[in-house]
């Protein structure tokens, strides 16, 4: 009986040191990194994006018209917030009328001039 | 997200030369930018690459409000083709005519009533709403 008790314990220290010896090792491993991420894609425009604003079409009516007043041969039409326009303009002149409308907030702009020179 | 690709280059140089209050947002296919400068040759700049990407900005898919005529207590130059611009009593052309400022004359930019209108104090005095448009910050 007491043979047994010791071959037990003898057997146990073994068992014990052996997972021992197995943790140690199991800690020496090289731990695997996880990734971080890199792989987000970046963020370019951090400014919370708010809707973007409309001018009504009363507002637009009126303040087109005094964006085209020195621009004689072009006529602006206003609907549902988008400016078309129609006629005729040189190439040179163009920007400036487009600068001009671009600041007035319409949804869009449609630009069918005909372009002279 | 493709029409920021199609004005990517754009949208970099306002950044690069420092628009201010930029902001580049994208509703119902048309891409609104918006920002101001002190620099009428910046806004010149952009409106160059915007008719050279978009031809005669044909496209419509774009809205570009740069500002650049000038904050209140700002000098500003008159920046027509080559006419006098013309000084009204109130913002809008229908407005009465109080006085003209020359082409490239330096004006005091008093306020800024709304974004097409500034109150301007020309050289000789008068003071009066001016078109902004031809308005660049000195």
């Amino acid at each position: 009986m007491k043979k047994t008790f010791i071959k037990i314990m003898a057997v146990s220290v073994l068992i014990l040191g052996g997972s021992q010896a197995t943790s140690c090792k199991k800690k020496t491993e090289p731990t695997v990194e996880t990734p971080v991420a890199t792989t987000e894609p970046e963020i370019i425009d951090t400014v919370a994006a708010a809707p973007v604003e409309i001018a009504s079409d009363d507002q637009l009516v009126s303040d087109v018209k005094d964006a085209v007043k020195d621009f004689p041969g072009v006529t602006a039409a206003v609907n549902n917030g988008e400016i078309t326009l129609t006629g005729d303009i040189s190439r040179e002149r163009l920007p400036k009328l487009m600068q001009g409308l671009h600041a007035l907030h319409p949804k869009k702009i449609n630009n069918n001039l005909t372009i002279t020179k | 997200m493709a029409l920021q690709e199609k004005y990517n280059e754009l949208i970099h140089l306002a950044q690069r030369e420092g628009v201010q209050d930029l902001q580049v947002r994208e509703q119902d296919n048309v891409l609104y930018i918006d920002g101001r400068t002190e620099s009428g040759m910046l806004k010149d700049k952009l409106w160059d690459l915007y008719n050279q990407i978009d031809p005669d900005f044909r496209a419509g898919d774009l809205v570009l409000n740069i500002d650049a005529s000038g904050a209140a207590g700002t000098l500003a130059k008159v920046t027509t083709k080559s006419s006098n611009l013309n000084i009204r009593k109130g913002p809008g052309t229908d407005q009465e005519i109080v006085g003209k400022a020359a082409h490239d004359e330096i004006v005091t930019v008093v306020s800024r009533p709304n974004d097409q209108w500034s109150l301007v104090r020309t050289e000789s005095g008068v003071e009066g709403y001016a078109y902004s448009l031809y308005l660049t910050q000195q």
